[in-house]
């Protein structure tokens, strides 16, 4: 391996020499191309991230691999990733609130802020919704708080921390306790919602086939906007608790990697964004379209959205 | 209830020669990844799916189930011939199946471990495609409150196990419980333990831990002990006898209790999320022995061990997916690597996949069916492959090995900190051996601790807050009690062997190294 | 004294969960506001399980003898060469370090054939990059 990058640049040497174009393009990986999730396997985080990683095989002839590093919410591959030593092909794909909530929480214990990365882009737009079990006695947030007063002791499933502080605010808004059940990721939330051991939790994408079967339904979006395919379903800020999480699916590689590598990685994965298997596989994900803001995109989603979290969840 | 005539149309799609040679691909490599030293059953899953990719959906998840089911009867391999399992269920095998080998009887006892394997799972298969929805309606109805109950019943079976001294087997226990709360705490997401190491963030990894402690110990430990030896293979010489190299059908059947209670068992673990197959083998092996009447003959090479843990081991598997497609709840790593896979050629499992795509998941099921009978027929030439593979010099075998695991975890782990934490655990596990810990429970509890732990909160969420209202659920309150009785009853048998043995304090299956007591 | 391995080790174990109750946790552990299981509750008990479980097998130990010292000095040698490739393969990577690993841990152990020794050395090596890089295109680790 060694041989073959002295080749390499030996190569790149002589281009520069004969006055040949050297354009981004012409950066190559040494070795694979890793590509770590920040969600356990079978999620749609993880299903995006190992699709894309095949595209981007395809069409860039790389070896692209995919690692699990499932932990709060991505917080553990980030931190994980700003730990080791820049090796220009490691990238991080996870979502942007978590993080952003832990940032604004435990910033001084972290050993990462934003800026300890370089944005690589988007590949779409999760939506989350607080959903319920079809036959639960309520079917707005209102209804739900209303009946979890009347009960005393309503259980919920959350799978991450910025939901809880969602619970929280709904709390602090309309005096009423939930008991909060913390689920390892939405599956699991469902699990409990279906065997009956919550009456709602948080879904981002996991519930879909449960709606169309019509065991389950939205009970309201916890995104900034409605959700798409529930319309008519409200938000939260719209039901009284002025609280949102928007969730981004984004990518990046540590602050310092080799800049013709992140241009290279970067054009990969917007290539690959564009390709009818990642239409396809974010709409069975999440519901929606793929969606790539870019390098310059993807690291303004984040500055904006730490400045919404430290609004919303700041102690 | 889907139509006949679309369960016959999928059964037949996996009879095209291009679907079963993807069937047959898949168990070779499986079986083949499966029993090299440090990569194991998991890993092997892990690398077959991008492969995948370019296929069909059917020769595509046919190939994966063909992995999936190989992996587990090459992951036994290197436990019975070597006493270096790569997974906690492999060493559960090792403690009957290693003693076999040492007696001379390699083959017979690694054909002890595929059939009860394939027994196991075609069991479990069966219950799948005959019950799967009402038994995955049943499985949901046991909420955080019971799996705390049932992971509480699963350790009081295992306490059978603790061996001479009950003291030592809590401190072991402990042990493995303490490391497994390094890394994330399950409900609030803080950094534990981790001491500035944020690698250590996830928590240690399962690969570095349990390799680490069972082979590369062992291995080390062998390394250390004797000279004069030097030529040898590590495998005793065969009997020449052509009994021991076979399993009679006499002693097969004679097993058909052991392994429809170890089939039943992890039929019944692998409907449920979390607890898995490790659990399935021990508590197999426990209820076995405790029912046996030679219980002295069980970490001698008794045939009954084997069969009752790969039964259990095996039968988890097809019950995993159970939960898997009737709802899209994955009941272990390899099940969620099955589900990426789905989704990725296009399947969404849940309450609709039968509806919509009930002859790809009959396709499937005929695939499961076939890679069972093609696992029994490559598992017989490869067994044999593998004693002549590990005849050669034990320096030879050794070395290959060490190189093995050193990749093997640093692939599954992410690097040389993996490979790091893997020598420490091999130190660690010299260390509980030298003192007569047993690593078999300490690696159990690091196992179920996060499991335990996660399902405690959430339990104690739904009683709010407030242990004690575990009565309102009669099935975790049942299982309170059998976890009680059973206790008792080990306890009482073991003062009543107390008298007679010489007590050494070595734990259960690892008593046969008296070389180096 | 035959028992005198328990003592040694019960009373470590005693000593182990102290120090885990009364520093580490306290130290390395959150503490973090609501939520219905802390952090630190399943520590806590099991260190005082280890600690009470420790001074018990103390003050009762069992027969179990541990190994002579020369064991214990020839693993110590073996973990050493082990770590000491590890930290090789950290600079220079698997490839350069595996076959030395392979010849130094079969001659320690004994084997003097040239036959076997070209096995170990070369042919498993060579075996495992084609494995890994080609085969299953992942990276050796280094």
């Amino acid at each position: 391996m060694k041989f073959t990058s002295t080749l390499k640049a030996v190569g790149t040497a002589a281009l520069i020499a004969f006055g040949a174009p050297v354009a981004a393009q012409d950066w190559e990986p040494n070795g694979p191309v890793t590509i770590e999730i920040g969600f356990g396997a079978g999620g749609s985080t993880d299903t995006m991230g190992r699709v894309l990683a095949e595209v981007m095989k395809e069409q860039t002839g790389w070896n692209v691999i995919v690692e699990n590093r499932p932990g709060g919410g991505g917080v553990a591959m980030f931190t994980s990733l700003s730990q080791r030593p820049v090796d220009n092909q490691t990238i991080g794909m996870g979502v942007g609130i978590p993080v952003l909530v832990q940032l604004v929480q435990r910033g001084d214990e972290l050993p990462f802020d934003i800026d300890s990365f370089d944005y690589l882009g988007t590949i779409a737009k999760a939506e989350l919704a607080l959903v319920a079990s079809a036959d639960a006695p309520f079917d707005t947030l209102e209804e739900m708080i209303a009946y979890a007063e009347e009960q005393g002791d309503m259980p919920l499933a959350t799978m991450a921390p910025p939901q809880v502080l969602m619970m929280n605010a709904t709390t602090k808004a309309s005096g009423v306790d939930f008991n909060l059940v913390t689920a390892d990721g939405g599956a699991e939330v469902i699990r409990l919602i279906l065997g009956g051991q919550v009456l709602a939790g948080f879904a981002s994408g996991e519930h879909f086939p449960y709606l169309e079967s019509g065991d389950m339904k939205v009970i309201a979006s916890a995104n900034q906007s409605r959700l798409s395919y529930a319309p008519e379903t409200q938000t939260f800020i719209e039901s009284g608790v002025d609280a949102y999480v928007d969730a981004v699916f984004f990518l990046a590689m540590k602050a310092g990697t080799d800049p013709s590598a992140t241009a290279a990685i970067a054009a990969a994965i917007d290539e690959a964004v564009q390709s009818p298997e990642i239409a396809e596989i974010v709409r069975n994900a999440v519901q929606g379209d793929p969606i790539n803001m870019g390098p310059d995109g993807a690291r303004l989603m984040m500055v904006d959205g730490l400045e919404n979290a430290e609004r919303l969840f700041a102690n | 209830m889907v139509d006949f005539s679309i369960i016959l149309a999928g059964f037949g799609d996996v009879f095209t020669p291009f679907n079963l040679l993807f069937v047959v691909f898949g168990v070779v490599l499986g079986q083949f990844v499966g029993a090299v030293p440090g990569i194991g059953p998991v890993m092997a899953m892990a690398i077959a799916i991008p492969f995948t990719f370019g296929l069909d959906p059917l020769p595509a998840i046919a190939f994966l189930v063909g992995v999936n089911k190989g992996g587990l009867v090459g992951g036994a391999v290197p436990a019975i011939l070597m006493n270096t399992p790569g997974t906690p269920d492999a060493a559960a095998t090792a403690m009957d199946g290693y003693p076999l080998t040492q007696q001379g009887k390699p083959l017979k006892a690694t054909k002890m471990a595929l059939f009860s394997s394939i027994t196991g799972d075609t069991f479990s298969d069966i219950v799948l495609i005959t019950v799967a929805a009402p038994l995955a309606v049943l499985a949901l109805k046991m909420g955080p409150v019971e799996i705390v109950a049932l992971m509480i019943f699963a350790f009081s079976i295992i306490s059978g196990l603790m061996g001479e001294s009950l003291i030592k087997g809590v401190i072991a226990a402990a042990l493995g419980l303490m490391i497994s709360f390094i890394g994330t705490d399950p409900e609030h997401f803080t950094p534990r333990l981790i001491f500035g190491f944020w690698d250590l963030f996830d928590g240690l990894a399962l690969p570095s831990v349990a390799i680490g402690m069972l082979a590369i110990s062992e291995i080390l430990r062998r390394m250390a002990e004797g000279r004069g030896t030097e030529g040898q293979g590590i495998l005793v010489p065969d009997t020449g006898n052509p009994e021991d190299r076979r399993v009679s059908w006499v002693e097969y059947w004679a097993c058909r209790y052991t392994m429809l209670r170890g089939a039943t068992i992890g039929t019944i673990l692998g409907a449920l999320p979390g607890i898995g197959s490790t659990a399935a083998a021990f508590i197999s092996y426990a209820m076995t022995k405790a029912a046996s009447k030679e219980q002295e003959s069980f970490g001698k090479g008794n045939l009954h061990g084997i069969a009752a843990t790969e039964s259990a081991n095996s039968a988890v598997v097809g019950a995993n997916m159970i939960p898997l497609l009737t709802l899209g709840i994955p009941g272990s790593v390899t099940a969620a690597l099955i589900i990426s896979a789905f989704m990725i050629h296009g399947m969404q499992p849940g309450p609709l996949l039968f509806q919509n795509q009930g002859r790809l998941v009959y396709g499937l099921f005929g695939a499961m069916i076939m890679a069972n009978f093609i696992n029994l027929w490559v598992g017989q030439a490869g067994l044999r492959l593998w004693v002549k593979v590990v005849s050669a010099p034990k320096a030879v075998i050794f070395s290959s090995a060490l190189l093995l695991c050193f990749v093997g975890v640093s692939m599954a782990t992410n690097g040389l900190f993996g490979v790091t934490v893997m020598l420490i655990f091999a130190v660690f596990g010299l260390l509980m051996h030298s003192f007569g810990y047993s690593m078999v429970i300490f690696i159990i509890a690091f196992f179920l601790g996060p499991q335990f732990e996660k399902s405690l909160s959430q339990a104690i969420a739904l009683l709010n807050g407030n242990l004690l209202n575990i009565y309102t659920s009669p099935v975790a309150v049942a299982l309170l009690v059998l976890s009680g009785v059973s206790v008792f009853w080990f306890l009482s048998k073991r003062t009543n062997e107390e008298a007679d043995t010489t007590n050494l304090g070595v734990p259960d299956g690892e008593t046969l190294d008296q070389k180096n007591p | 004294m035959s028992n005198m391995t328990d003592r040694i080790s019960g009373a470590f174990f005693l000593v182990f969960g102290l120090a885990m109750f009364f520093l580490v946790i306290p130290e390395y552990v959150e503490d973090p506001q609501g939520g219905n299981l802390s952090p630190k509750t399943m520590p806590n008990i099991v260190a005082w399980v280890l600690a009470i479980c420790g001074g018990f097998l103390a003050l009762r130990p069992t027969n179990h003898a541990a190994p002579d010292a020369r064991f214990f000095l020839k693993t110590t040698a073996y973990v050493a060469i082990l770590g000491g490739a590890i930290y090789a393969m950290s600079l220079v990577g698997f490839l350069y370090v595996a076959p030395v690993l392979a010849l130094v841990l079969m001659l320690m152990i004994g084997e003097r054939r040239p036959l076997w020794l070209g096995v170990g050395v070369v042919l498993m090596p060579a075996a495992i990059w084609f494995l890994v890089t080609q085969l299953l295109e992942r990276a050796l680790p280094g």
